[in-house]
């Protein structure tokens, strides 16, 4: 029983872990840039939840009105930074380092540091035969799942989609077939966004809101991206699963004190064999 | 052409400047005092409001006229450096303070990471340190340590008061132990653990976590269906909030808690999943005053910042009295500027400000501290006294 709750509080937090890498190999995968500022949508998105929950609208209003401000909020950085930076991608990760300072920056001074949280919509546990599960965290498991799928339909069913898939493998040879590579680009940052947004939603459901939250998903969604190949986001999915579950199991039966660590052991046990990810592609990339 | 008249003349002219520089002179010359405290990122909690004690104590004591020495009045005046929460920017802060010759005496830091790294710059000077973090306990009582006091009372000390009067209240007979994995854990360990022994609390559990950790289920499990009826924990109010946050979400987990630390915040917002909580407030409680040095503090308070008292206005407390003790130092020393005797003399003192404070030989306080306790849902407090 103690090990099915470990498991499922592993695909938890890998779940948001993969919600966060979602954006960030996606905008790779199109653009060649690692975000860094993609974490800043994350802690965002927890403090619009927070602003949004204790003004008494509630917690699914709240997820709406994270995801489509941080969404915009993509948009705008798309549209006003990242977009002058696609013939150099050292520029786009400067430019989003500098981003990182300034939004903690200015959260903090806005929020102040300290801590916030606000009330779970589905608070304590329940009990499901033998097993006591905490009913706030199996409800952000249920909406990772939701969040994951819908964005996997999103990509595969839809034309947007497609052109995002298209851009992904060959940028150039979208741009010939007639793909508005601008736009698909702008929809990559909504989306991107949207989910980081999301994601902290669900953090701030469960854990501390503070202007220094995104470091640690942050850091995590680097390694996912990594971990499950440079723009594949099945892989950046599977990678973050695995990933919640071997910290999780790691901290419940080893050792709670290096429970990063389990983590990086499991990124270079899994590129020994995998050297490109899980669902890497093959050929050189230049980060 | 009357040259009498001239030099009577230019003598009253010069008698009079004399006596306008000396009056200048008089009041010329200040007491500057250096602060360093983190009064932006994650520590500010802790070190805005002990900058505002410092603050305070200054502005009272040049109302009433300054300090005293050999018949001349001395206003303080405060320099302020921001350590940013970081230990690079703390040790930068205290270097810039140390340019300057007129500051002989330096107050700040409550956190270690910081306190740590100003306090090993400002060791290597003639400067008088007063600071508050945890870890300046492992620099006292060394060579070079003279001049560095601790307002603070010391884990040992305050822990022979909390431990006891916790047992009790609490009630608890077996507990299991859960700390952030770092060097003041393991001397909480250290510490604490003999004393609840000695309570007759069976220790059973020690586990340390990651610090930055937020997901505390797989450590909390570790705990669950234990048979134990109470834990101890710290060190930070964040960190025990998630913790009781998650451990009442989880289940089959003990539901007192004893907290090595300074806030009963935590449990107050997860006061439905708790029994028993029992907190070290190391100055006053403020949420609970029935003292009336602790009232008036209050008021003095609200009226100089401006604000109301919030769940940290407590560390505005850590340095408060300290001030007045080393001004008090100066004046009986007759120096402004021999830190030796007036660090001296400030531990030979007891002082009955809104804190009796003491220092040891040493330079660690012990002072009087209150136990906040959280019972069947009130809040209440208890004095214990280290000396």
């Amino acid at each position: 029983m103690d090990l099915i709750q470990t498991l499922l509080d592993g695909l938890m937090v890998g779940g948001l872990y993969a919600t966060v890498a979602i954006g960030i190999t996606l905008v790779f995968g199109i653009m060649g840039i690692l975000n860094f500022a993609h974490g800043q949508m994350l802690m965002l998105g927890a403090y619009t939840a927070f602003f949004v929950v204790t003004a008494g609208l509630g917690f699914w209003p709240a997820l709406l009105i994270a995801m489509i401000a941080m969404g915009a909020l993509g948009l705008l950085l798309e549209r006003i930074v990242f977009r002058f930076t696609l013939t150099d991608h050292m520029q786009g990760l400067t430019a989003s380092l500098g981003l990182i300072m300034v939004i903690e920056n200015l959260a903090a001074a806005a929020f102040t540091p300290d801590h916030r949280t606000f009330e779970p919509p589905l608070p304590g546990s329940f009990q499901l035969g033998p097993l006591t599960l905490s009913s706030q965290r199996m409800l952000v498991l249920a909406l990772v799942v939701v969040l994951v799928v819908a964005c996997y339909l999103f990509l595969q069913k839809t034309r947007i989609g497609k052109a995002i898939r298209a851009m992904g493998q060959n940028r150039t040879g979208a741009a010939l077939v007639g793909i508005q590579t601008s736009q698909v680009t702008a929809v990559v940052f909504v989306l991107g966004s949207a989910m980081a947004g999301a994601a902290g939603v669900l953090y701030g459901s469960l854990f501390a809101i503070t202007p220094y939250m995104a470091a640690a998903p942050l850091m995590k969604g680097f390694i996912l991206t990594v971990l499950g190949g440079l723009g594949s986001v099945p892989g950046a999915v599977l990678a973050g699963f695995l990933l919640g579950v071997a910290e999780s199991l790691g901290s419940r039966y080893l050792s709670a004190s290096f429970r990063d660590g389990y983590g990086f052991i499991l990124m270079i046990i899994a590129l020994l064999y995998f050297p490109r990810g899980l669902f890497g592609a093959r050929g050189k990339v230049r980060v | 052409m009357d040259f009498r008249l001239y030099s009577t003349g230019g003598r009253n002219a010069a008698i009079a400047l004399g006596g306008l520089l000396l009056a200048a002179s008089c009041f010329a010359q200040t007491i500057k005092l250096g602060m360093v405290n983190s009064l932006t990122g994650p520590h500010s909690s802790f070190d805005l409001p002990a900058s505002e004690g410092v603050l305070m104590a200054v502005d009272e004591i040049n109302k009433r006229g300054g300090v005293t020495v050999k018949g001349k009045k001395y206003p303080l005046s405060v320099v302020s450096e921001d350590a940013q929460s970081k230990p690079e920017f703390a040790v930068s802060g205290a270097q810039r303070l140390l340019r300057d010759d007129d500051i002989k005496v330096v107050f700040g830091i409550l956190t270690s990471g910081p306190g740590m790294a100003a306090a090993t710059a400002l060791g290597k000077a003639e400067v008088l340190y007063f600071g508050g973090f945890t870890l300046m306990d492992t620099l006292l009582g060394k060579p070079g340590a003279e001049l560095m006091l601790r307002t603070l009372n010391n884990d040992a000390t305050v822990a022979k008061s909390f431990v006891p009067t916790s047992v009790t209240e609490l009630g608890v007979k077996k507990i299991g132990v859960m700390l952030p994995n770092e060097d003041v854990s393991r001397s909480i360990v250290a510490i604490y653990k003999p004393l609840l022994e000695a309570s007759g609390v069976q220790v059973t559990m020690v586990e340390y976590f990651q610090p930055d950790t937020q997901d505390f289920a797989p450590v909390l499990r570790k705990f669950q269906n234990q048979g134990l009826d109470g834990m101890l924990t710290g060190t930070n109010d964040a960190l025990v909030e998630a913790i009781l946050r998650q451990a009442t979400e989880l289940g089959g987990l003990p539901r007192k808690f004893m907290y090595r630390g300074g806030s009963g915040a935590p449990a107050l917002k997860n006061a439905k999943g708790v029994d028993g909580f029992t907190w070290q407030i190391l100055t006053r409680d403020l949420d609970n005053a029935s003292d009336a040095k602790v009232k008036g503090w209050i008021d003095a308070y609200k009226a100089f910042t401006k604000k109301d008292v919030s769940p940290n206005t407590y560390w505005a407390l850590t340095f408060y009295d300290t001030v007045f003790m080393m001004a008090k130092a100066m004046e009986e020393v007759g120096s402004t500027t021999d830190v030796k005797a007036i660090a001296a003399k400030v531990k030979e003192m007891k002082y009955d400000g809104v804190r009796t404070m003491r220092f040891d030989k040493d330079g660690r306080a012990q002072s009087d501290i209150d136990i906040g306790m959280l019972k069947a849902g009130k809040v209440s407090s208890v004095r214990a006294s280290a000396m």
